[in-house]
């Protein structure tokens, strides 16, 4: 007969021991390739994304691909992940999302100092200028030009408007390099256009329920609101879903930024409109390009390396030169 | 006159087995540490050095200084949920302010020192008004600083626009950073700067300021809870309202002073962060909120109050802090990185029970 | 001899009704007194405007043969009237000399003078010495009460109130939760605290422990002094039934 008594919660004690434990048998095993180190900035499919496209190009060239995601968009939780990789004391090259302009200055100091070559990927330190700026010690940014992709946005907003209309920005939290450009690329293309009116930006910072009530408070406020710009891939989700949610699928236009299954799926649906897509998996094969060229010699590295846009409709979604820079969320 | 003795009343005869249980009990968040070292630095290159542990110290000393704040507090019988968000709103206010003396030219001194004053004289807000909403009117811990949590928050993204505050005096990140000792092979040890022309690999720094900070709060708790009558009416304050209240003790001054403490650490770990990361940042504290209760309680608190030392509060932060480090450098996949500590609680919460059922015999 | 408790006429009123309702007795050194009565007879009340938890609307109280007003549990106290409820308000989490030194704690300077350190070696002495003059036996001092007897806290609870040189000991049911054996070794240190000089006011429900330890018995009904007795002289039919209402005559 099974009695719970301290016998079996010392066993249980023990098994929860092995399961903290079990995943070392996962780690990896350093083999002699050089082995770069990718951090992203969270958890989410751009940078799932970008990881394919750098393996790819690892696999290519004969690189051995380690990559970590810390647990929140947060320098107090990437720095420890960057520090510890360092002192692996195995690592050749490095490139990251770093997760604050100013913060991170700081603890990429260090990696430089310890004679690892690095990059940024998708958001930079200081002011991304990494020639002329107050930090140039990272060899390249590689990254979309934000504000040019807001410009996009608001463009394709404004043609698929008829040049007229309010519109509304779901953005994240100010404070993230790429997010803060495309609001103001938004707004610039949107001051070129002079029957659009901006009524409001709202912050969700990165959770997708606050986001989706900060959109139906808008749509109740604003009955004529004809567009919204969703600036990453939540808040493009969530205004997405408040949309749907009030039934507006096809009245209000809704632009979002980054091309997840989900926006997709909205896309396919109708309530999405229009999906402007980064290339995450150019940014990361050139990630990794880069670092092999600078381990071979070749260290006259652009400082900066712009990657495009994709801007997705659905007269267009099923070209496959076009679909193939959807962003997929698993990882392989 | 019959004398009270205690043989027919308890049977304290212990087989061997329940002394080695109790043992085990008392000591085993230490024997998991031990545990977690001796597997990291068998399996992970790198991790058994000194730099590595010294990155380990160094990246849990924002959330130790915080959690020995959260000590005192849970020893009480209360909590502060509040941490994370006036560590963050600190860091915002001595940044701005240090910014703006920057800017206007005053000596890097100067400057450093009105930003700690000013962090620490807004910090100790917060700390005042917990105090009061819960001593005076007698609100629930775990709402009243889930309030000021709110407030916090609210106050550090205002100060700061919500972007990281930077633009600090070169003082700021030299003392967050620097080394107090460089060693290199072949190269005479030099204090405070790496010897000039040295190899940067090579050198061997150590001590930093963060780190010696972290170590004398740890002492200087240590002390206040185990042998002054703060921390002696602290424990009783969590053992037994009543009883402090019968002893004559100001039960509500105490409490106040208690969530003063607690948000004074908070307010510690804030200029510690701002030194290390050369900015201030609203969310600076965010992620620490949590963990900071969970090393108290993995250190072997009771949240009911009564129990708790401070070292194991720094033992929990250290098992928190190794096992985030020596996951990574193992390169296990992250998604089970995240969950690594919610078991370690689990384990906690487990074998203070069974420790409880031992001592109950 | 002077009764070193008088209480003359002693009133309290809770809105509309009366708990205490002119209420006089004495306690004299060196003798045990057992307070009783039903539920609700107003005993607790009465004690509770002694310990200066309550304050009386009516009535005086002499305390070593001077009117005294008691506005606090603190200064009664001070008076030397300590009290003795059935929570004990002990603190489980501490050990014997840290209760009995709670919010009194000993201490010497340390650093200098710089900062005063908890004298644990005074504590813990002196707790010895005091249990020792009680006859109390617990082997490990260090251990946290929550680990002893029922018994044993009791114990510590009353050294705590002799440590302090408590003139005059109030105890409110102080066998309700104990066993038969150490029932009988509370009344032990009763009986130990009236030779040793401090009267004993005990709140007892149970008879035997009332007739095995009290010289006195006062009996209240429904916020009256319904009779008072010498224990010898008196049985527990008696005093039963003066508790339910069949007598009412008071003697001195």
């Amino acid at each position: 007969m099974f009695r719970w008594n301290r016998v079996w919660q010392w066993t249980l004690i023990v098994v929860l021991v092995l399961v903290v434990l079990a995943p070392t048998a996962l780690a990896e095993d350093p083999a002699k390739k050089p082995n770069f180190a990718f951090i992203a900035g969270v958890n989410d499919p751009f940078y799932i994304t970008m990881q394919r496209g750098a393996q790819q190009a690892a696999d290519l060239m004969g690189v051995n691909l380690i990559v970590q995601i810390p647990e929140t968009w947060n320098a107090t939780v990437q720095t420890p992940i960057i520090d510890a990789m360092l002192s692996r004391g195995d690592i050749d090259f490095m490139f990251l999302a770093p997760v604050d302009k100013e913060a991170m200055i700081e603890p990429l100091k260090r990696v430089v100092d310890a004679g690892i070559p690095m990059l940024t990927v998708d958001t930079f330190i200081g002011d991304g200028d990494y020639a002329n700026g107050p930090v140039t010690f990272p060899l390249s940014y590689i990254g979309s030009d934000n504000v040019e992709g807001g410009m996009i946005a608001a463009r394709a907003l404004a043609e698929a408007l008829g040049g007229k209309g309010k519109v509304y920005v779901q953005n994240v939290k100010p404070g993230i390099s790429t997010t803060d450009q495309r609001e103001e690329g938004f707004k610039k293309g949107i001051a070129e256009a002079p029957g659009m009116e901006l009524v409001g930006v709202d912050y969700n910072d990165d959770d997708a329920g606050k986001g989706q009530a900060q959109t139906a408070a808008v749509l109740q406020r604003e009955p004529e609101l004809a567009g919204i710009f969703g600036t990453n891939v939540f808040s493009a989700q969530a205004a997405a879903n408040a949309v749907k949610n009030a039934g507006l699928s096809g009245k209000v236009k809704v632009v979002a930024f980054d091309a997840t299954e989900f926006a997709i799926q909205m896309l396919k649906e109708g309530t999405v409109d229009l999906v402007i897509a980064q290339k995450p998996a150019e940014m990361g094969f050139f990630a990794v390009e880069m670092g092999m060229a600078y381990l071979h010699g070749y260290v006259d590295i652009p400082k900066r390396i712009p990657t495009g846009y994709a801007v997705i409709t659905r007269d267009n979604m099923d070209d496959p030169e076009i679909s193939k820079w959807f962003y997929t969320g698993q990882s392989d | 006159m019959a004398a009270i003795t205690e043989t027919q009343d308890m049977s304290t005869a212990t087989t061997s087995r329940q002394m080695l249980l109790r043992m085990v009990s008392r000591v085993w968040a230490w024997l998991f540490l031990g545990m977690l070292v001796a597997v990291f630095s068998v399996s992970a290159p790198g991790f058994f050095t000194v730099r590595s542990f010294q990155n380990i110290g160094i990246n849990a000393s924002e959330t130790l200084i915080v959690a020995l704040g959260q000590t005192f507090v849970i020893i009480a019988g209360g909590i502060d949920l509040s941490v994370g968000f006036v560590m963050g709103l600190v860091s915002v206010v001595a940044a701005v302010v240090m910014r703006a003396l920057n800017l206007a030219g005053y000596p890097q001194g100067l400057v450093l020192l009105v930003g700690v004053v000013a962090g620490l004289i807004i910090g100790f807000i917060p700390g005042l008004i917990n105090g009061l909403l819960i001593a005076r009117l007698k609100a629930p811990p775990f709402i009243a600083t889930l309030g000021m949590l709110g407030i916090a928050k609210c106050f550090a993204f205002l100060l700061s626009g919500g972007q990281t505050v930077g633009r600090q005096p070169d003082i700021v990140r030299l003392l967050g950073n620097s080394y107090f000792i460089y060693v290199a092979p072949n190269e005479p040890v030099t204090f405070f700067n790496p010897p000039p022309g040295a190899d940067l690999r090579s050198v061997l720094g150590v001590m930093t300021l963060p780190l010696l900070i972290m170590i004398i709060t740890a002492i200087v708790s240590h002390f206040v809870l185990a042998h002054t009558r703060f921390g002696q009416h602290t424990y009783a304050l969590g053992g037994s309202r009543d009883a402090s209240l019968r002893a004559g003790i100001d039960v509500d001054l105490h409490t106040m002073k208690l969530y003063i403490v607690c948000a004074l650490l908070a307010s510690l770990g804030g200029l510690v962060w701002t030194m290390r990361f050369n900015s201030g940042s609203p969310i600076a504290g965010e992620a620490l909120m949590l963990n900071s209760v969970a090393a108290v309680v993995i250190g072997g608190a009771s949240l009911f109050g009564g129990e708790g030392k401070v070292m194991g509060t720094v033992v929990g932060a250290f098992i928190m802090a190794v096992l985030y480090t020596g996951l990574v450098m193992l390169n296990v996949p992250p998604f089970w990185q995240f969950g690594a500590v919610g078991v370690i609680i689990i384990m906690a919460v487990l074998v203070d029970q069974a420790q409880a059922g031992i001592a109950r015999r | 001899m002077e009764p070193l408790l008088a209480v003359k006429d002693m009133v309290k009123r809770f809105g509309g009704l009366t708990a205490v309702n002119h209420v006089s007795m004495e306690v004299y050194p060196y003798e045990v007194v057992g307070l009783v009565g039903d539920n609700g007879a107003g005993k607790s009340t009465l004690i509770k405007m002694i310990s200066g938890v309550y304050k009386p609307d009516g009535g005086q109280i002499f305390f070593q043969g001077r009117e005294v007003h008691i506005n606090s549990p603190m200064e009664a106290r001070e008076m030397g009237i300590e009290t003795i409820y059935q929570d004990l308000a002990l603190a489980e989490n501490l050990d014997v000399g840290s209760n009995i030194f709670l919010g009194r704690e000993p201490t010497q300077p340390f650093m200098g003078g710089l900062v005063r350190v908890l004298d644990r070696r005074y504590m813990l002495a002196e707790s010895l010495k005091v249990l020792e003059r009680l006859d109390i036996r617990i082997p490990d001092l260090t251990k946290e009460i929550r680990n002893l007897s029922g018994g044993q806290r009791q114990a510590v609870a009353i050294a705590r109130a002799i440590y302090w040189d408590a003139k005059l000991m109030i105890m409110d049911e102080p066998t309700a939760a104990l066993g038969v054996a150490e029932q009988r070794k509370v009344l032990d240190l009763v009986r130990m605290l009236r030779d040793q000089g401090v009267p004993v006011i005990i709140i007892s429900h149970n008879m035997q422990d009332v007739f095995a330890v009290a010289d006195r018995i006062v009996i209240m009904r429904r916020g009256i002094k319904a009779g008072e007795r010498m224990a010898r002289d008196t049985t527990v039919d008696e005093v039963v039934s003066l508790m339910v209402g069949a007598e009412t005559v008071e003697t001195a």
